[in-house]
């Protein structure tokens, strides 16, 4: 499912690189044979000596690669990253990323995608960035982490990803990953809609998950009755009308056309 | 508080986890079984497994087995983190 995952490391590197599932490439022939045999893949970069050789190694135009450089980098040294790569994952101030056991299992795992490897929030627009095991960000408001009234609030000084990627932790509040992926990725959600078993497949069922996943009640959707949205959700209404699947999608924040795919 | 079932000896050591956490796919209600890398879902009106993926089988009978004995526990605390969708839903019987 995620592209290749290649890990460079120099010849004078020793540290231990079993649980990454991918291909160590130790020289400058290795890394160029790879990046010329995929158009897209993902990079681990152990360190600047690691940096240096693939940056020795590739002639850069409009990549797609994805990396992860295991180091803090300077400013100057982000500039060369991100010359060379698509989308750059990197320590530094803020950002939290899973343990280095857990991450190297993370990258590797045929689900890489549907993990979260880490992420840096961003208070002064109050949203939380993650990093996916393919190396893909999302973007997730504040606001999207809700609390019950039992529940405690989301304490966003306080982020970590635990559960080898499948839970992000804020403070004493956590969030499912396939929570954040069903809400934020189409792609991801069609892969859910698949392996549930026995799950309504009907535009009623769609509407009657995504309502609930908002914490919408059926009487918030005036001037639509609630007994309209019930009968909808029953399938007993063949084809709601333009304009009520407009109401329906406005509350719901999504597009009309998207409601069917919850 | 995200919850966390204390599962019996020896899953709790193999790093076994059954929890509800603060913001899950909200509909079915479900308590979901954790295991390193992998999840699933089981269904808190039915018991049963809501997906096909992972293979419900590598789950231990004995998990299942503590899940279906605290089942009142974990419908209680469904209910009590999503009062919107509680476990016995009247909604269609109200409409």
């Amino acid at each position: 499912m995620s592209d290749p995952l290649f890990l460079v490391a120099p010849e004078t590197d020793k540290r231990e690189l079993a649980a990454f599932a991918g291909s160590v490439l130790r020289n400058v022939d290795a890394v160029r044979r790879a990046y010329s045999e995929h158009r897209s893949a993902r990079w681990v970069l152990v360190n600047a000596s690691a940096l240096a050789l693939f940056a020795d190694s590739v002639e850069v135009h409009n990549t797609w690669h994805r990396v992860l450089f295991l180091e803090r980098a300077r400013a100057a040294r982000r500039e060369l990253l991100y010359a060379l790569f698509r989308v750059v994952v990197a320590p530094d101030k803020g950002v939290q990323l899973l343990p280095n056991a857990e991450l190297q299992e993370v990258m590797g795992d045929e689900h890489a995608a549907d993990l979260i490897i880490g992420g840096v929030v961003d208070p002064d627009d109050r949203r939380l960035i993650v990093y996916r095991g393919n190396l893909d960000r999302l973007v997730i408001p504040f606001d999207w982490f809700r609390s019950s009234a039992k529940g405690p609030r989301p304490d966003f000084n306080a982020f970590s990803v635990i559960d080898s990627g499948q839970t992000i932790k804020l403070g004493n509040y956590e969030a499912a990953t396939d929570a954040v992926l069903y809400d934020f990725d189409s792609e991801a959600r069609r892969r859910m809609r698949q392996k549930e078993i026995g799950a309504d497949g009907t535009f009623g069922g769609s509407l009657r998950r995504l309502r609930l996943q908002k914490g919408l009640s059926r009487s918030d959707f005036a001037p639509i009755s609630a007994k309209t949205i019930a009968r909808i959700e029953r399938s007993e209404v063949e084809e709601p009308h333009d304009d009520t699947l407009a109401t329906i999608a406005k509350r719901l924040g999504v597009k009309a056309d998207d409601i069917k795919s919850f | 508080m995200a919850f966390s079932l204390p599962l019996p000896p020896p899953f709790d050591a193999q790093g076994w986890k059954a929890k509800i956490r603060d913001r899950e796919r909200s509909e079915p209600p479900h308590v979901t079984i954790l295991h390193k890398r992998r999840a699933w879902r089981i269904n808190l009106r039915t018991l049963r497994f809501l997906d096909c993926e992972p293979d419900p089988r590598q789950v231990p009978k004995q998990v299942l087995e503590h899940i279906g004995q605290n089942i009142d526990l974990l419908r209680k605390t469904w209910d009590d983190l999503y009062p919107e969708n509680p476990v016995n839903s009247q909604e269609d019987a109200d409409e």
